[in-house]
């Protein structure tokens, strides 16, 4: 069966969204078509919607409709400290679950010079301004263990530190419920590295 | 033609890498035997993958692939001895050397010489404190192996040995002039760096400053007059240095 125009350009569509091939963008069109009209006409108002208005936070460079975002606006953090990630996902990742209240810079990549990402494509000029005006006392670098991440954490920490700012980076090591036994050669190595004192 | 491949456990180093699909990556490697080559490591990126942590670049591997003509597959990588963590400063400036190897090496061009120049390469420059000498000595290695020889020990068009008192200009497409203050600007390079350079041997300070220079303008002429992009983040440490 070839589907009608319409129908095939909103399978087209579908395929847009990450992991979904042309099988799965058919199955969410019938779906959508055959038993959930209203959910999907909500779906297309709000990402209308979403598409025109949300930008960039002014502050942090995350997604926000509003110029400054919750986070940036919120009375209740510790302005001194500046958490940087990667990505907006990161940044959820953090805020969900470690408690950390303080305020976020993201970066929307790594530093990657062969894919033509450099300090300007991350906004480093916007975090200069963040770290030489607002009274920051330490920057926190999480960004990711790869490569780029590190060269990236490095790049930043001479930034900081030339402005006399403490720069400290997120610790890696053995995962919770890690067995030794299975964790990776690198990551047990840096943990061997980065050991610290117990505290009793 | 194009007949289907196999390698075992080859000695080599990942370039560059990006996402491919969901949870692949698309890898641009160096390899001992193979040159460069671009391989698939499917599913990469999953968070059981025990590759995720190894296919990054300045870690020794040992790669299995298959599959013919431009794109194979990785099907193993394992780390080759010990994993020397790569700090900052030094990270930076190993992008710079795997962007001039994307430029210069072609394809399926076996390189073995210059595969052991880069092995060593990237040690010295995780342990030395100044990289600029084997940084120099690998551009030169470089350009060597991918048809772009420089000529240090005699002039260009008469033949004559290069003198160390002397000075000279360099033409990227030829090689070294008589340098004549009143048909040449600046200050041309000196018969000495072109001899230190040649037998390697660069330790003065002038020497290593001429060196550099010469070897950005070779560079810049032979990459098709391109900036190379890495460069600009390592110079503006090493000015952050110095200051």
């Amino acid at each position: 069966m070839s589907a009608s125009p319409l129908i095939a350009r909103l399978v087209d569509a579908l395929r847009c969204l990450p992991g979904v091939g042309p099988k799965t963008a058919q199955r969410m069109a019938f779906h959508l078509l055959e038993r959930n009209r209203d959910a999907a006409r909500e779906l297309s108002k709000v990402l209308e919607e979403a598409m025109v208005r949300i930008g960039r936070c002014e502050s942090c460079r995350t997604f926000s409709e509003d110029p400054r975002c919750p986070v940036c606006t919120a009375r209740d953090r510790d302005p001194r400290l500046l958490c940087v990630v990667e990505t907006p996902a990161d940044m959820a990742a953090i805020e969900s679950v470690t408690g950390y209240r303080g305020m976020f810079f993201v970066l929307m990549g790594h530093l990657s010079p062969l894919d033509g990402v450099g300090p300007a494509e991350l906004g480093l000029d916007r975090f200069q301004k963040r770290i030489e005006s607002e009274g920051i006392d330490e920057v926190v670098l999480a960004t990711s263990s790869t490569v780029e991440g590190e060269a990236t954490a490095h790049y930043l920490a001479e930034m900081v530190r030339e402005r006399g700012i403490r720069a400290t980076r997120i610790a890696q090591g053995v995962p919770m419920g890690g067995e030794l036994e299975f964790v990776d050669g690198g990551t047990l190595a840096r943990a061997i590295t980065a050991r610290r004192d117990v505290d009793v | 033609m194009i007949r289907t491949e196999r390698i075992d456990l080859e000695p080599a180093f990942v370039l560059h890498s990006r996402r491919y699909r969901e949870t692949s990556l698309l890898i641009e490697a160096f390899g001992h035997d193979s040159g460069r080559l671009a391989v698939v490591a499917r599913g990469a990126l999953r968070p059981k993958s025990r590759m995720r942590g190894l296919l990054q670049p300045f870690i020794p591997l040992l790669i299995s692939w298959r599959g013919r003509g431009e794109l194979a597959t990785l099907t193993a990588a394992e780390a080759q001895g010990e994993i020397v963590p790569t700090q900052g400063s030094a990270t930076l400036i190993g992008f710079y050397v795997n962007e001039l190897l994307l430029h210069f090496l072609h394809r399926h061009d076996p390189e073995p010489d210059l595969f052991e120049t880069y092995r060593r390469t990237l040690q010295r420059i995780a342990l030395e404190e100044d990289p600029e000498p084997s940084l120099r000595i690998f551009e030169k290695r470089l350009l060597q192996a991918t048809g772009y020889a420089l000529q240090l020990e005699r002039e260009a068009k008469s033949g004559a040995r290069i003198v160390p008192d002397a000075r000279y200009i360099y033409r990227p497409d030829s090689g070294p002039e008589p340098w004549d203050p009143r048909r040449h600007s600046g200050a041309g390079i000196s018969g000495e760096t072109l001899l230190a350079l040649s037998e390697e041997r660069l330790s003065k300070r002038d020497t290593l400053r001429e060196a550099k220079q010469l070897m950005r303008r070779v560079i810049f002429a032979h990459s098709g007059e391109k900036t190379l992009i890495s460069r600009n983040l390592w110079r503006r440490r090493r000015s952050s240095d110095a200051a």
